[in-house]
């Protein structure tokens, strides 16, 4: 039961790339990519990364993607091009043919269903998953959290810098 | 551009490098490239012109692609050997996949498409700092890798010394020029990377110290292309008459400081029998030699036909501080009778 729910999670997950790549426009293209991290973390939940697959949720998905979503959609077309329109339906039949074309090219016969890990290391068997690793993460892994969230900081000053530089109208 | 911004984004190009250096696990070194990356975006975006725009986002796209296989190749290592030490990735496919994200990453041929574009977009001190300081966090880790399949890293660095002779051949923009000739030498760099890292260090210095003087000589005529190279004898005539010098020491002339890794290589090679292999990278030399006489012969060995009027520019005080350029020209000019001290002092 598990098994056919994590397989269609990882069918919705394909299907949901295929759908990124062949966007009309960005602000269906950034649908995609929220149906592309639910379906992700799901997967992940499954295989035991709970807590890194909640953490995604809230703050990739969450936040940071809608802020992009509004931010697109203000500043995109009053008419965006949709699903429908032109060769969307073609463009998606060929990532999807070529999807089929390279798992064919991996099939074994004795592959019925692919599964891989389950998601625990033997030391760490009474917890499920990466439970031991957030402990390890917020103890002895302190100083890089301290590093990832100065690059972050970083990340911000640089963003802050280039949109104030474009701001003077190279890139429209 | 804002002072404050401005030391934020060099403090944090030195600590990502820094980071790199000090790193033993690959998701710190990872991490030290990205903030590299990230800091030097607004550096090159900061004069408006969509030429710079359009160098920014191909430079951003090629660095995150080799990012993001960097961190695909120590993941795999992590999978397939429990660990995450840089110089204990033992396993050839992560090992293999890292060399090619690093050589994405610093520009070798055929992952080297990027970089004339690039480089071309940007003014010359940006340059500068891509050429130079950009490449030392992803030779360390190339450095740290562990012997693998040697018919990699021999073919990445004899393809980057081919490429970068004959892509250089057909240029008239410095930059250009500038960016084959950084292909050309860490294909050299990579050529004798598992036989002796010693070497590769070592050319890795004095290419910086050629690169750097390069780059500043160019500054200070204010040239970005051959033509304006041509008038530069009237600016500043001792550097006019310095510069040919160095010019054929980055193309490897005896008795220059150039000729010194060349020639420590190809004893290295012939010496892990790999006579062909020598033999063409010697013979590669030769094609970048080539553009390295052009400009030489453009910035001081003719004069263009001009009336005399015409031949002189506007002499204005120099505003450059020209220090580093005179040390580095120095040291990019003669240093090559301290050949053993060099050696042993940036030995591995």
């Amino acid at each position: 039961m598990m098994t056919y729910i994590s397989c269609f999670f990882l069918g919705g997950f394909i299907l949901s790339m295929v759908a990124v790549a062949c966007n009309p426009s960005p602000f269906y293209g950034s649908f995609g990519l929220v149906a592309v991290a639910g379906f992700g973390c799901a997967v992940v939940v499954g295989s035991g990364g709970t807590f890194l697959a909640l953490i995604l949720v809230m703050i990739y998905v969450g936040a940071m993607l809608v802020v992009f979503v509004y931010s697109a959609a203000l500043a995109a077309d009053r008419y965006p091009e949709s699903w429908g329109s032109g060769g969307v339906a073609g463009q998606a039949m060929g990532y999807l043919l070529g999807v089929m074309v390279a798992s064919g090219f991996f099939w074994k016969e004795e592959y019925g269903v692919l599964w891989g890990f389950g998601g625990s290391v033997e030391e760490l068997a009474p917890q499920r998953g990466d439970i031991g690793g957030v402990s390890w993460m917020y103890s002895l892994g302190g100083p890089l959290l301290v590093i990832s969230a100065g690059a972050l900081l970083l990340t911000l000053f640089v963003v802050f810098e280039v949109t104030r530089l474009l701001h003077r109208g190279a890139f429209r | 551009m804002n002072p404050y911004v401005l030391a934020t984004l060099l403090f944090s190009l030195g600590l990502g490098t820094t980071l790199t250096f000090a790193s033993s696990h690959w998701l710190l070194a990872w991490m030290g490239l990205e903030i590299n990356t990230l800091a030097i975006i607004p550096l090159m975006a900061q004069h408006n012109h969509p030429r710079a725009i359009e160098a920014t986002t191909k430079y951003f796209l090629t660095q995150a692609t080799a990012a993001a296989m960097l961190l695909f190749a120590s993941l795999t290592n992590a999978w397939l050997t429990g660990q995450w030490d840089i110089q204990l990735m033992s396993h050839p496919l992560p090992t293999t996949l890292a060399s090619l994200a690093l050589a994405l990453k610093i520009g070798l041929a055929p992952l080297h498409t990027w970089l004339p574009e690039v480089l071309q977009g940007l003014d010359l001190p940006t340059g500068l700092i891509l050429s130079t300081w950009q490449k030392l966090a992803p030779l360390t880790l190339l450095l740290q890798l562990q012997p693998m399949n040697s018919s990699l890293l021999i073919i990445l660095g004899l393809t980057s010394t081919l490429i970068g002779g004959w892509g250089g051949l057909n240029q008239t923009q410095l930059r250009k020029i500038l960016a084959y000739s950084s292909t050309a030498h860490l294909g050299w760099m990579v050529l004798v990377l598992q036989f002796a890292p010693s070497l590769t260090f070592l050319t890795l210095i004095i290419y910086l110290t050629m690169t750097f003087s390069t780059f500043l000589t160019f500054n200070l005529n204010n040239s970005t292309t051959i033509n304006t190279l041509a008038t530069s004898w009237a600016k500043a005539p001792v550097i006019s008459s310095l510069a040919p010098l160095m010019l054929l020491s980055l193309g490897g002339l005896p008795p220059l400081t150039g000729f010194m890794p060349k020639w420590l290589i190809l004893q290295e090679l012939t010496k892990q029998d790999l006579a062909p292999a020598a033999t063409l990278a010697a013979l590669s030399a030769l094609l970048s030699l080539y553009f390295y006489l052009r400009l030489s012969y453009a910035m001081a060995l003719t004069m263009s036909p001009n009336n005399l009027t015409g031949t002189l520019p506007w002499r204005l005080l120099p505003s450059q501080h020209s220090l580093p350029l005179a040390i580095s020209m120095t040291a990019s000019l003669s240093l090559l009778p301290l050949t053993p001290a060099l050696t042993a002092l940036f030995t591995l």
